[in-house]
């Protein structure tokens, strides 16, 4: 008796104490599954690789995963490439797994690191251009793009700048992206024709040609349409623009912050654009952003490729698409659906754009690397993935026949928007102007103005202005501030 | 007489399976409460960030760096970055208490005055549990949700509720945007749009009031417990005497129920220095509004706006501070309303025993 009630306190006890441990090892099993293969793979990676090596894939690595996995933030991408992947080699198919990491880039620069520390499996993964620094630079976390058998010339065909951005301070490419990402201005073409008479996409670029041209043509909109009309979506569009087209970079070589005119420039058209109602107050992102087209009070949109296909930003504010399986598509508003056009706008500017790297724990190393050259060398795959999603891949070559192809038509755009978008891609150049600082920099700069625009306390002058951005900065690590 | 089973039985502890329950709660308490704990105020002596160029200059998160965190956070110093968090810790503190206290103050009065109504057998009000349930009701509504309602109800979208109403009065009331714009900046109103989210005092009092809505159910509650447990006579010899309900309040409920109203109060600051939701999350943009960032949003930022290498010295620190100013003003609290006629027969009681024994001393002659 008196050992059966303490057998069962025991168990009572040991009971509520494990509850109190699920949450630590909640995957105890796949982890153990998975570092038991990882130590067989280690072993046989040792006495097959080098073999392979030579004879095999070309690869450093083994390929006993059971699936590629290829993580991301955002469903928009990888789905469909691992779509495109699997539909054009059917050897493939059911091989390719996406794994979601956040819901945004910013989450998943900060998941990527918890997640590679962990056992599951990680063979390829997006950077964004804004924090891919962190990531290339760290031998932990990204693996050369040579392990893959790739030599440097093999991206020859790339825009230059895609492989400069994915190329450490050792000089190692480590990453490979299959966009790039041009934007212009898209606008209603039916509110531009009324607003301020222009009948052609050819009139609209016209009016649009450099920054005062820009501030000229806001202030005739703002007339004609009794201040309901602003010129701009949102001060993040212009600061989009704006910010990437700083002449040198951020920081310095020994790491300085840089501040010069063009901040002041930046500050002063911001400045006008808010005070007279050019540009709308609605926070980019934010609630309400994507209605204004439709509303009429804004006259378009600082949109990037990615913004223009379907289910991404333009479609929204253009009135929305209701998917339903099994059922044709519904144009929610048929009246505003293929009102819009697109022009490069006061100069060109890239937005984001992303890179695939390899993980240093790859155990696939053929998939890899035939997913890799898939999407960034492979110049017939790359066409036929640009028309499949309407993307614009990283080859102007492939780019200059899609934007020619109809096919490649955007049902929402007036103009076909790669045709347009295809000039101000091959004029990008990022070379020497990224630095690891950027992100956390620009949000400063850019959290600085908005407040300076505001008129909050402490921004009520430039110089005050310049003075607080200095203080937010200063708290970035690494970065001196004098 | 006992039989040998008996005494066996008498032998046996059972106190030690008392151990073995309660023993999960404190292995959990040892692992996840108390040692966050004692490491934030390790962490607060260390350095911030972790990477291998600040370990060597001293100053990384591996390093013990004494009270310079506090030094800099409390005093600030010549370059930008010390000046930047300085700054900004000042004027989070001076956002907690103003946000505090412009929410406690109307939130204990509509809470006593419903509170009293409530209870008061003279108040004859229909359908009181309902009330009760509703008042209680935007308690058990998550933050974030909360602030979701608010956001689109009044915020600086021009498709806020509140926006779309000031659209519509215009026509009606010309004269009302020259009075808002008269007492806040320009920019503060575009377009005919308020910014209420962005506006130094709107968007703190909109806070207030969310917090009031939200809290006000439960110290209701806790208030209303409180006069239920004043002796019902009390109010029938009140009654009986004449003493008309303001009477009554201010002479019976309100001394007895001090004991309650000093917990509420100091529930309420502990709550209020930690206050982090609503503040963090009204907002529009993702630029944190000065005018509400509170001393809990600084404690979070200063982390995790670089997650590569965290600022835990700075926010640990500041953790610390917050603990030793809700610890001064809590002893403060018991200090100020501390029974002072007991104490004063402690007093006398103390004296009167001491001079009894020396009256026996000198009496009784045996002093040692």
């Amino acid at each position: 008796m008196n050992k059966l009630k303490k057998t069962l306190a025991l168990v009572a006890t040991l009971a509520i104490a494990s509850t109190a441990f699920v949450a630590c090892d909640d995957d105890k099993d796949t982890s153990t599954g998975n570092s038991t293969t990882n130590s067989t793979s280690d072993s046989k990676a040792d006495s097959t690789a080098d073999s392979k090596g030579e004879e095999g894939n070309g690869t450093k690595f083994t390929d006993d995963g059971e699936k590629l996995s290829v993580l991301c933030w955002t469903d928009n991408d990888v789905k469909f490439m691992i779509q495109h992947f699997e539909e054009t080699n059917s050897e493939y198919k059911g091989k390719v797994e996406y794994v979601n990491v956040g819901s945004e880039g910013a989450e998943a620069r900060e998941k990527y690191a918890t997640y590679f520390q962990g056992d599951q499996d990680a063979d390829l993964f997006v950077l964004e251009a804004d924090w891919i620094l962190d990531y290339i630079n760290n031998d932990d976390y990204t693996a050369p793009m040579s392990d893959l058998g790739f030599e440097a010339s093999d991206f020859d065909g790339c825009y230059e700048y895609t492989v400069a951005v994915a190329t450490n301070d050792n000089g190692v490419l480590k990453g490979a992206s299959w966009q790039s990402t041009p934007g212009g201005y898209v606008y209603r073409y039916d509110l531009a024709e009324k607003l301020l008479g222009v009948k052609t996409n050819a009139e609209m670029q016209a009016k649009m040609k450099d920054w005062d041209t820009v501030l000229a043509t806001a202030k005739e909109l703002k007339d004609a349409s009794e201040g309901k009309t602003a010129l701009y979506d949102s001060l993040g569009g212009i600061w989009q623009v704006y910010s990437y087209n700083r002449s040198s970079a951020w920081a310095d070589k020994d790491d300085n912050l840089v501040i010069d005119d063009y901040c002041k420039t930046y500050a002063d058209i911001a400045k006008t654009m808010w005070d007279e109602g050019y540009v709308s107050t609605v926070d980019q992102w934010g609630d309400g952003w994507l209605n204004q087209a439709a509303d009429e009070s804004v006259l378009g949109y600082t949109f990037c490729t990615w913004c223009l296909g379907a289910g991404g930003q333009l479609e929204s504010a253009a009135g929305g698409v209701t998917r339903e399986e099994g059922k044709d598509d519904v144009i929610n508003n048929p009246d505003l659906y293929n009102k819009f056009d697109i022009i490069a706008g006061p100069s060109g500017y890239a937005w984001g754009g992303s890179w695939l790297a390899l993980s240093p724990k790859c155990d696939n190393g053929t998939l890899a690397k035939a997913f890799v050259e898939h999407f960034t060398i492979n110049e017939e795959t790359m066409e036929s993935y640009a028309l499949f999603k309407g993307e614009f891949v990283n080859n102007p070559t492939v780019m200059e026949k899609v934007g020619k192809n109809e096919k490649s038509n955007n049902p929402m755009l007036r103009t076909n928007p790669w045709s347009i978008l295809f000039e101000a891609a091959g004029n990008i150049d990022m070379t020497g102007k990224i630095t690891a600082f950027d992100s956390q920099i620009k949000k400063a700069f850019n959290d600085s103005v908005t407040n300076y625009l505001k008129g909050v306390e402490g921004y009520t002058s430039y110089d005050n202005m310049i003075n607080e951005f200095k203080k937010a900065a200063a708290q970035i690590e690494g970065l001196n501030v004098q | 007489m006992a039989t040998a089973a008996q005494r066996r039985i008498k032998s046996v502890s059972y106190a030690k399976y008392g151990y073995i329950f309660v023993a999960p709660f404190f292995i959990v308490y040892f692992i996840f409460m108390l040692w966050p704990l004692i490491e934030t105020f390790m962490l607060a002596f260390h350095g911030n960030g972790n990477t291998p160029k600040l370990d060597e200059a001293g100053t990384s998160i591996n390093c013990f760096v004494g009270l310079d965190n506090f030094k800099t956070i409390l005093f600030g110093g010549t370059d930008f970055k010390s000046m930047g968090i300085h700054e900004r810790f000042v004027r989070c503190m001076g956002n907690t208490v103003i946000i505090w206290g412009g929410n406690f103050i109307p939130q204990i009065a509509l809470s006593l005055l419903l509170a009293v109504w409530f209870t008061d057998m003279r108040v004859k009000m229909p359908g009181k549990g309902f009330f009760k349930v509703v008042m209680y009701m935007p308690n058990i509504i998550t933050a974030a949700s909360v602030a979701g309602l608010f956001l689109s109800l009044i915020s600086n979208s021009p498709y806020s509720v509140a926006n779309n109403l000031l659209d519509k009065l215009e026509v009606s009331a010309p004269g009302f945007y020259n009075f808002i714009e008269g007492i806040t900046p320009d920019a503060m109103v575009k377009d005919g749009d308020f910014f209420f989210s962005s506006d130094k005092w709107a968007s703190r009092v909109i806070i207030m009031f969310i917090q009031v809505w939200m809290w006000f159910g439960n110290t209701m509650i806790m208030l209303m417990s409180g006069i239920m447990s004043i002796n019902g006579s009390l109010f029938e010899a009140a009654e009986i005497d004449g003493a008309n309900s303001r009477q009554t309040f201010w002479r019976i409920t309100l001394p007895l129920l001090k004991s309650i109203m000093v917990y509420t109060l100091l529930t309420s600051m502990i709550g209020g220095f930690q206050m982090f939701d609503i503040p963090y999350m009204y907002r529009t943009g993702s630029t944190l509004n000065q005018y509400t960032e509170t001393a809990a949003v600084f404690i979070y930022d200063m982390f995790h706006a670089n997650f590569a290498s965290p600022s835990y010295g700075y926010s640990a620190s500041a953790s610390v501070i917050l603990f030793v100013i809700t610890s001064i003003l809590g002893a403060m609290v018991f200090y100020v309303q501390r029974d002072k006629h007991a104490i004063e027969i402690k007093k006398k009681r103390k004296q009167a025993m001491k001079e009894a024994k020396k009256k026996a001393a000198q009496g009784g002659g045996l002093g040692l």
